[in-house]
């Protein structure tokens, strides 16, 4: 199938995405947004500088057409989700989100209900267009950089004011092997110390359920979960998290799942491979001191 | 100012795996019903953008008539109105003509706000839809929404930061969960007064599907292997931990 990517300039997003266009037998072209030097050897490759996915649609949905491309890979980030609907119906393009496995026969699975239940589709109609689920394929190593032509632009509704990095505070959730994540049992913001502390002895990303970022004690972008950050640690510890589905098909990746609940219930004990059934401001201090004493 | 929020009812969310059951493909119908879980969100946004700038707020839902109980919620947390699409398919194509169709009856809808995806199919997908079919622009993961006579100014919270968009005119903006936008729970007053606020109820009308073919429909299996440790000697506990863990070469 003649593919597209259309994503950021970042190498491991375009990494999983051309891993896809490989398991349905193409070398993608792309389009980037923002910057002209894209990691990796493509055929054809353009760029935009307007970085807003609103004022891309039209000339994307040209692109496509008169490229005659057969399916478009996006992330099912930000970015993915605001081109993917207004792109699937300028196209008149079928449009299936969240893809977690893809196969050569055109047949692409997703979760749904929390990831309680899984979907597949069968992908019989071009152009198609499918998001996908972050840390779900291994992404493709880029070999060299293309430069990118420009892609005309078009009309812009939407004006970019201004924007902000998050400012991560120790190890990225996107590269960290071990994850520590504290949930609303943790009872106040101020607990989260306790473990930015074991956290840094243990060179751990820093996380959090999404009931701790509603109450405030976490920044958003800490947020882990099926709509927060997909991570994919060695380690995952879970502190006073209860493990809602939600959660889960956050940490769905994750190797070793580590749980520390008072609640004996908790359903984060399904998924754990360790759990511990105590206060976690018992479990936590001897866990920083046995670190320590190493 | 008149803002639309659009609110879809699901099967419960918070039903453990271990308790989820399929009929035809989809969640048994014993689950109790309730408002998505971001859809609150962004009634919560609305009635605060409406107490801040007056405006009417106007909650549309694609359903059938047994979810209007649950969507007085919406109107009991500050809504004005409830306009309900029947209709009982789960396209998202389908649903997004459908709101369309109800945004275009009413006629003078400003903006229009959704949860950032639904509870039950998790796509995050009709909102991006329907703006492509109003032809109006699509932001996504909004978290704070300013008005200022005709232009909006909206941050959006992304993967890697924040970001300050601005725009004129109409938009579909999709709303993300911050500690401000947590949903009001209604008091009883509210609730009462919900019961005499005006419902539509439109008739649906049909609509092309999306022409992908659903194959099936499972639960994935998942094995419990959880190993509890002992409560003993927590620090003991600790230690056998971090001495498992590195083990079986996870640390």
């Amino acid at each position: 199938m003649k593919t597209l990517i259309i994503e950021v300039v970042d190498a491991k997003r375009i990494g999983e995405l051309v891993t896809v266009a490989r398991i349905f037998g193409d070398t993608p072209d792309i389009l980037a947004l923002g910057a002209d030097q894209i990691p990796g050897t493509f055929g054809k490759a353009y760029f935009t500088d307007d970085t807003v996915p609103a004022n891309l649609i039209d000339g994307a949905a040209k692109l496509i057409q008169q490229e005659g491309y057969e399916l478009v890979l996006l992330s099912a980030t930000t970015v993915g989700t605001e081109i993917a609907g207004p792109l699937s119906v300028r196209l008149g393009a079928p449009v299936l989100t969240e893809v977690i496995e893809a196969s050569a026969d055109k047949t692409v699975t997703r979760p749904i209900y929390g990831g309680k239940a899984v979907a597949t589709f069968s992908l019989s109609q071009t152009p198609a267009i499918l998001t996908i689920r972050r840390k779900y394929f291994e992404p493709a190593t880029a070999e060299g950089t293309t430069t990118a032509e420009a892609l005309a632009a078009e009309t812009a509704p939407v004006t970019l004011v201004s924007e902000k990095a998050t400012e991560v505070k120790g190890i990225p959730l996107e590269d960290a092997e071990v994850i520590i994540s504290g949930g609303r049992g943790l009872g106040a913001e101020e607990n989260f110390t306790m473990i930015r502390e074991i956290a840094d002895l243990l060179k751990a990303g820093v996380g959090a359920s999404r009931g701790a970022v509603d109450e405030g004690w976490a920044d958003p972008s800490m947020q882990i979960g099926q709509t927060g950050n997909i991570v994919a640690p060695s380690v995952y510890f879970a502190v006073g998290i209860s493990g809602a589905s939600q959660h889960l098909a956050g940490i769905a990746n994750a190797k070793c799942v580590v749980a520390v609940n008072k609640d004996e219930d908790a359903n984060i004990f399904k998924r754990a491979r360790f759990g511990i059934v105590e206060d976690y401001k018992k479990v936590i201090p001897t866990l920083i001191q046995a670190l320590k004493e190493e | 100012m008149h803002i639309a929020v659009l609110a879809k009812v699901v099967p419960d969310y918070e039903v453990p795996a271990s308790d989820f059951e399929l009929t035809d493909g989809r969640a048994h119908s014993r689950y109790k019903r309730m408002i998505g879980l971001y859809d609150e969100n962004a009634i919560e946004t609305a009635v605060q953008l409406k107490e801040k700038n007056g405006a009417t707020l106007t909650i549309i839902s694609y359903g059938s008539t047994n979810d209007i109980a649950v969507l007085r919620k919406a109107i009991a947390m500050g809504g004005d109105a409830l306009y309900l699409v029947m209709g009982d398919s789960d396209d998202p194509y389908v649903i997004a003509a459908n709101l369309k169709m109800a945004i275009e009856k009413l006629g003078d809808v400003d903006l229009v706000l959704a949860g950032q995806q639904s509870a039950d199919m998790d796509r995050g997908l009709v909102h991006g839809l329907l703006a492509g079919m109003l032809d109006t622009p699509f932001i996504s993961q909004v978290s704070h929404i300013n008005a200022d006579s005709d232009q909006w100014t909206v941050s959006q919270i992304h993967e890697d930061g924040t970001r300050e968009l601005s725009f004129t005119g109409k938009a579909v903006l999709s709303i993300t969960s911050i500690p401000e936008n947590v949903p009001r729970i209604p008091v009883v007053r509210a609730i009462f007064a919900a019961k005499k606020k005006p419902v539509e109820k439109i008739e649906g009308i049909a609509a092309e599907p999306m022409t992908v073919e659903q194959k099936s429909v499972e639960i994935p299996t998942v094995e419990s292997v959880c190993e509890f440790l002992p409560l003993d000697d927590i620090a003991e506990t600790s230690k056998i931990l971090l001495s498992k863990l590195r083990e079986e070469r996870y640390l």
